[in-house]
């Protein structure tokens, strides 16, 4: 049986390396260069033409940026929608990337599964929410973490929680989608193994592959809606975390 | 799992995720999306506008339609009025009318009661001459003397 932690391997396609670091072009490189140029595709003929009576591509990037911006304006306010590009990118390269790693066939790497990835991504965000706080609110913006009318004591206890929880955010959110993400592509591969060396009993061929055959068919679903459920749900914690250090409480 | 081999696979990810999310960022997102939000503006815009223009067009119908009912409402009283006044006047006419055809009848009758009465008389004055002169007569012949006429009036006055 194939060990189903090897889809995740990182392979060097071309070596690299600046000032010392090593930042060579590997798989998973190609993967999110897939990625975005699916993405420049498909907003560059979308928006080719704009048009007031949009035609399909164009309807279906304005549904995107639609959608982003309407969840930015019911978690962030009127103030969100100068976040729209930068919530919009996020989302839409972890939706490339997740679904385009669950492309059979093509060795598809997914580099949302790479803890590393998810992190990085997830410090973008991080990193935008404590410019944004501390531009709006200067020293103020640490007030979110200070519970409204409590004593002293309590007040300092809630600060510290509440402040060790705000560092934990980009973890977690990291963590949330490299999870989901290795565990749905372990799960395929476990199944689709299956497949195999069931298939491949010698008294009866083929029959009993069947079964987990339907169980992947039907897991590959699952897992496109996993794909997109999860790019959606890193995109509005994202913007969760903008609306903290745009409005504070 | 190669996900925690952080030696070997942190570095090569961070760069190319850094350079290709920059690109991702400010080479397609930045310069597709504000064109397609102005697009949508226009058309928010657009419909707010052509609804706009539509419930004006529908306040100026409204208008026009109160004046019209105004309108007509006013004209059918005057009409109404037009047609009292007219029935008024050709009650009025058609009753003076009346009043001098019965006066014509009035004086035409008395005329004609007048002439009647004068006839009447003229016949009364004949019959009585005749009266007197057929007394006359009679008395002559079964007499033999015939008497004054004068006094044959006077009895034949004093009979009737």
């Amino acid at each position: 049986m194939a060990n189903p932690m090897e889809q995740f391997a990182v392979k060097t396609i071309k070596p690299l390396e600046v000032a010392g670091y090593d930042v060579s072009f590997t798989n998973s490189s190609l993967w999110m260069l897939i990625a975005l140029v699916a993405v420049s595709a498909f907003l560059f003929i979308g928006t080719a033409k704009p048009q007031l009576v949009p035609g399909r591509m164009q309807a279906a990037t304005e549904y995107l940026y639609d959608f982003v911006r309407k969840m930015l304006d019911e978690n962030v306010g009127p103030e969100g929608r100068r976040f729209a590009p930068l919530i919009f990118s996020i989302f839409i390269f972890v939706l490339a990337c997740n679904l385009l790693g669950l492309i059979p066939w093509v060795g598809a790497f997914t580099p949302t599964s790479h803890v590393v990835v998810t992190f990085g991504l997830a410090m973008i965000v991080f990193v935008t929410v404590c410019i944004v706080g501390f531009w709006h609110h200067g020293l103020h913006f640490f007030s979110l973490f200070w519970p409204k009318d409590s004593n002293i004591f309590l007040g300092a206890f809630v600060f510290l929680i509440e402040f060790l929880s705000f560092l934990t955010r980009p973890f977690t959110l990291a963590i949330r989608l490299f999870a989901n993400m290795t565990a749905g592509h372990v799960l395929l591969k476990v199944f689709g193994t299956f497949v195999v060396t069931l298939g491949s009993f010698g008294a009866l061929p083929y029959v009993l592959g069947a079964l987990p055959l339907v169980v992947v068919v039907a897991l590959t679903a699952l897992e496109v809606l996993i794909a997109v459920v999860q790019a959606y749900v890193f995109a509005l914690l994202a913007s969760l975390y903008l609306n903290d250090a745009v409005n504070l409480h | 799992m190669p996900q925690f081999d952080f030696a070997n696979v942190a570095w090569p990810q961070l760069a190319w995720l850094a350079l290709l999310f920059i690109v991702l960022y400010f080479g397609v997102v930045r310069m597709t999306l504000p064109k397609l939000g102005k697009v949508m503006e226009q058309r928010e815009d657009k419909i707010t506008g052509d609804l706009s223009a539509a419930q004006a067009a529908k306040e100026t119908a409204d208008q026009v339609d109160a004046r019209y009912h105004a309108e007509m409402d006013t004209s059918r009283e005057q009409a109404r009025l037009a047609i009292s006044a007219a029935k008024a006047d050709a009650a009025k006419a058609s009753e003076a009318r009346l009043a001098t055809a019965a006066s014509a009848a009035d004086a035409e009758i008395a005329a004609a009661e007048a002439r009647i009465a004068k006839a009447s008389a003229k016949a009364e004055g004949a019959l009585r001459d005749a009266a007197a002169e057929s007394a006359q007569a009679i008395v002559a012949k079964l007499t033999g003397v015939e008497p004054k006429l004068a006094a044959a009036q006077q009895s034949v006055a004093a009979q009737f």
